[in-house]
């Protein structure tokens, strides 16, 4: 766990995000990821600002634009990659494709098909963090979309009444599928959503890997020491629309060119350069390795067996 | 006060009363299946917001429903049966205490299924606003409902609509639970007060004195006014009080049959748990003591009112008992359309 | 053998495993102080603390949610909806995310957990308390069932329930749980998926789940009186299912009724039927015959209410009827 900034490892990691996605985006393109993928291409920073935060013994769930996450976490990108073109070397031995990668070596409880899951899975491991005395804490990621789920109302209003060490982290990237988040969700705020159940809520600029990073600091060490829950709403912008391949006609030019204009990626190296922390070469070099890194699990992947049909049974009781 | 408004009142509340002393009384010897739960301490909310219903309202309500089904004008004698599963009853015996509905009084649904009432009251506003006529949808609930995920859904929806939905919470548990539990509603409710719940939907909301059916009254006109001029879903926190009948698992008559002499000074309060009831939660007891304040003939109109309803639930208790049990053969009627 | 209650073996199986194992916790509506609505987890409060017994607010899927992630991080959550009927309520939690977690991480995770519900025809309750829904929750692949009939079972059952690392329902008749029976003292483990034969016969086999085997033991005693001798034979639990000792029986008797206290459609009466037919036909001297419930939502009334499940008098009918085919 790291109190302090670290801007590099910030870097890398959504240096890597950014690089795995456009090789999943190429791999769909090519008909090789069985069914709908979902890239999480622009929200960077949101996986990679409150991940760095945490520990081993903390918990992540995740939701259906989740490769960044599993990334960030720590997930072997070459099982990732496989486990999204559904291979038998992948994380869940190709059961599950991208919305059920499962990692638990790194504290993953899994990206999630069902909108808002994460929720209970992340505050049920709060939960027994805190009767097991761990130390832990879990953070749940879930999308604008989620936030008119009843069972995440459900689970917030018990996080708190409970006191749990869970972070409600609403990534809200202004749409749900296609339909605008402001054409479902009533009410005067989204942060209302959170305050409403009496924990501190706050408003982040998603984009910014740093001001992530500091919040989610924030929110951590009130759920060490104790103090409950807290709601993170982090403002961001999917690059890729809802699934790769969406041809986003829902969105207009002006908003397109706002948020790109936002991208969390340059905004961060202009940082790293402004502060000396990285010149121009040493960013090239971050981001080819990340681009070899993310090559490699494309053709790790590729290269991948399928599943035996004997799988088919495997795993069905633990 | 409007004395004559006091009066129609303080007969709806009656009727409740002497009805679920009724239903108290057959339920303690058994004459009926089941488990059950009474409206007593509640009767003031319901008589405020029924008295201004109208026709084309469509109206969903839970468990704690018996005082809701009367104040609409469902004949206590169906009422009762139903109570008792009899072939006589709204439902003809299939669905008793819980899910007493009466489908031609505008009831569109009464569910044992803590929280539905408000996704199916918020689909019946979604019907009243498709027809025009004015009409609204009402949802009845406990404070618990609000425990649930289903309404925080259904209440964004009618939000987001404008559905003319009136949200009537009636908290039961305020009070009760503070004391019996060490903190309301702090061991079920993050939320400290429920009005925020709604509120965070931008649903107005507004918290009355539940025991004063005036209060109610004015309050759900106010709603039910917005909701029919289509400015969306109002919310209303009624606060109602724990009667001590309802603390036990198994409802009970704690507080005995009510005896209106309380409010004319002919019977002292008993000294005791119930004192302050009697003195001052009772809600009947409570709207007496204020229509007898009017004086006059008020303490002969009340003798007289309270014969009349307790004429009316003896005509219904004889109907009820008298009512057969549905037959055999029609097990299976109804399971389908 | 000292004597218990159905409730009270329960109770005992609840606190010893509470005991042997400091992850196992209890949540729900009204088990803490309150000792459940039916007393069912009376006195646990007391000496596991608030910590362990976790009264819920009225959430059932967020609640069942919190118990799934909880289960995945090393507890071992006994999660109880107060009426069958309510399962409803947690069938995404339950089907979605617990089902399915072992084979969707490829066994990276499991959701070591036991769901407990009460049915029951008879208490009358009405339509939306009273439902028996175990053939739901036998029809999602990953979750795995059983419906303790006896004292005994219901102690030994829930114990291996909650050792299982997988999610475990376990249905419970409310109608049981005044019935006393002998029960072991100490550990008691009855296996998932060893059915016991609770009565030797040759005439006919009843399968009978649940309280219905209650129901086919009376029936049996009557039948015997008539020169019938049946045999009754209890799965136990559902998923898995004893399949062998089930098509033992029917190598003895050559005929076999199913009795099961869910809706007759598509129910758990219909499956082991189709088991039985497919596995055992060489020894079948007539088809296998089902004895389920009606399929109408349960009435309340006290008419009504008795014609919805099989008793004992509509089984030893049937088993007449079975005998003469």
């Amino acid at each position: 766990m790291s109190a302090l900034p670290d801007p590099l490892r910030l870097h890398r990691c959504m240096l890597l995000i950014r690089a795995f996605e456009e090789q999943v985006r190429r791999l769909a393109a090519a008909g090789l990821v069985p069914g709908l993928v979902h890239l999480c291409t622009g929200q960077e920073a949101v996986a990679a600002g409150a991940i760095v935060q945490l520990g081993p013994e903390d918990r992540i769930a995740s939701h259906h634009r989740g490769h960044g996450h599993c990334l960030a976490r720590g997930a072997d990108p070459r099982r990732l990659m496989a486990e999204i073109l559904g291979r038998a070397p992948g994380l869940s031995g190709g059961r599950g494709g991208s919305m059920h990668v499962y990692d638990a070596a790194s504290g993953n409880l899994g990206t999630n098909g069902i909108v808002g899951g994460a929720v209970p899975l992340a505050t049920g491991a709060a939960l027994a963090a805190q009767r097991q005395g761990s130390g832990g804490i879990a953070v749940a990621f879930f999308g604008d979309g989620a936030l008119n789920q009843g069972l995440v109302s459900e689970c917030m209003n018990m996080a708190a009444v409970w006191r749990l060490p869970v972070l409600f982290l609403c990534e809200h990237n202004g749409y749900g599928e296609f339909t605008a988040s402001a054409d479902v969700t009533a009410g005067p705020s989204l942060l209302a959503r959170g305050a409403v159940f009496g924990m501190p809520a706050e408003e982040v600029d998603g984009m910014d890997a740093l001001a992530v990073q500091q919040a989610v600091a924030g929110a951590a060490a009130r759920a060490r020491g104790g103090e409950g829950p807290s709601f993170l709403l982090c403002h961001t912008w999917r690059f890729s629309g809802h699934h790769a391949g969406d041809r986003q006609d829902y969105k207009d030019d002006e908003e397109t060119r706002r948020w790109r204009a936002r991208d969390p990626i340059p905004r961060l190296a202009a940082h790293l350069r402004a502060t000396g922390l990285a010149d121009d070469p040493a960013l090239a070099a971050m981001e080819a390795k990340a681009e070899r890194i993310a090559a490699d699990a494309a053709a790790f992947a590729r290269a991948a067996p399928e599943p035996e049909p004997a799988a088919l049974h495997q795993h069905l009781f633990a | 006060m409007d004395a004559e408004q006091g009066w129609r009142f303080l007969e709806t509340m009656l009727l409740m009363r002497r009805f679920e002393e009724a239903v108290g009384t057959l339920g303690a010897r058994g004459a009926f299946p089941g488990h059950y739960h009474l409206y007593i301490g509640q009767e003031a909310t319901g008589a405020g917001a029924f008295s201004v219903l109208r026709e084309q309202d469509r109206i969903a309500t839970t468990h704690r429903n018996h005082g809701h089904v009367l104040a609409r004008g469902a004949d206590p004698g169906a009422a009762l049966a139903e109570i008792l599963g009899r072939e006589g009853g709204l439902n003809r015996g299939r669905g008793g205490t819980i899910h007493l509905c009466a489908p031609d009084l505008g009831f569109v649904s009464t569910s044992g299924i803590v929280g539905s009432v408000v996704g199916l009251a918020a689909g019946a506003a979604f019907a009243c606003k498709g027809r025009g006529d004015g009409g609204i949808g009402v949802a009845l609930f406990g404070d618990g409902a609000l425990e649930e995920g289903i309404p925080f859904e259904a209440m964004n929806i009618a939000a987001l609509w404008k559905l003319p939905l009136l949200l009537l919470c009636e908290n039961n548990s305020a009070d009760a639970w503070g004391m019996a539990k060490g903190g309301y509603p702090a061991l079920v409710h993050a939320a400290n007060d429920l009005r925020a719940i709604p509120g965070a939907l931008g649903i107005p909301a507004i918290r009355v004195e539940g025991i004063d059916p005036f209060a109610v009254c004015d309050a759900v006109a106010t709603a039910a006014a917005r909701c029919r001029a289509g400015e969306g879903p109002v919310f209303i926190e009624a606060m109602t009080r724990r009667w001590a009948g309802s603390a036990p698992l198994w409802p009970e008559l704690a507080t005995g049959i009510t005896d209106l002499g309380m409010a004319t000074g002919e019977t002292p309060i008993p000294e005791g748990p119930h004192a302050e009831w009697f003195a001052r939660n009772d809600p009947v007891l409570r709207l007496a003591r204020l229509v007898l304040a009017q004086g006059g003939d008020s303490a002969a109109r009340l003798r007289a009112l309270d014969a009349a309803v307790c004429a009316r639930i003896g005509a219904a208790e004889r109907f009820a008992l008298a009512s057969p049990l549905p037959d055999p053969a029609t097990a299976t009627d109804f399971t389908f359309a | 053998m000292r004597t218990l209650s159905y409730r009270e073996a329960v109770i005992e199986a609840l606190a010893g495993e509470m005991r042997r194992d400091p992850s196992v916790v209890l949540m729900g509506e009204d088990i803490g102080a309150a000792g459940g609505v039916f007393r069912q987890t009376a006195g646990l409060f007391d000496e596991f603390g608030a910590a362990r017994v976790i009264d819920t607010p009225i959430s059932e899927a967020g609640a069942f949610g919190i118990a799934v992630g909880a289960s995945m991080c090393g507890l071992r959550p006994v999660f109880e909806v107060m009426f069958g009927d309510f399962i409803t309520l947690v069938m995404d939690p339950l089907v979605n995310q617990a089902a399915k977690l072992s084979y969707m991480s490829a066994g990276g995770f499991s959701a070591p957990l036991v769901l407990r519900t009460t049915m029951g025809v008879g208490s009358n309750l009405g339509p939306q308390h009273s439902q028996s829904l175990h053939a739901w929750a036998c029809h999602v692949p990953g979750l795995k069932v059983a419906l303790p009939a006896s004292p005994a079972d219901a102690k030994g059952l829930f114990a291996s329930a909650i050792r299982d690392p997988n999610p475990v329902v376990i249905f419970e008749d409310r109608m049981l749980y005044t019935l006393r029976g002998p029960v072991p003292e100490g550990e008691h483990l009855v296996p998932l998926g060893s059915a016991a034969l609770r009565r030797a016969g040759r005439d006919a086999t009843v399968v009978a789940t649940g309280r219905m085997v209650a129901h086919a033991l009376d029936a049996a005693d009557r039948l015997a009186g008539e020169g019938l001798e049946i045999e009754v034979i209890d799965p136990r639990s559902l998923v898995p299912l004893d399949l062998e000792a089930l098509v033992a029986s029917v190598r003895r008797t050559h005929r076999v009724l199913v009795v099961d206290g869910g809706a007759r459609r598509y129910g758990a009466a219909a499956e082991i039927a189709a088991e039985l037919a497919e596995s055992a036909f060489d020894w079948l001297d007539a088809p296998v015959r089902r004895l389920a419930a009606e399929d109408v939502p349960i009435p309340i009334s006290r008419t009504l209410e008795p014609l919805v499940q099989p008793d004992a008098a509509r089984i030893a009918a049937a088993v007449h009827a079975l005998v003469a085919g």
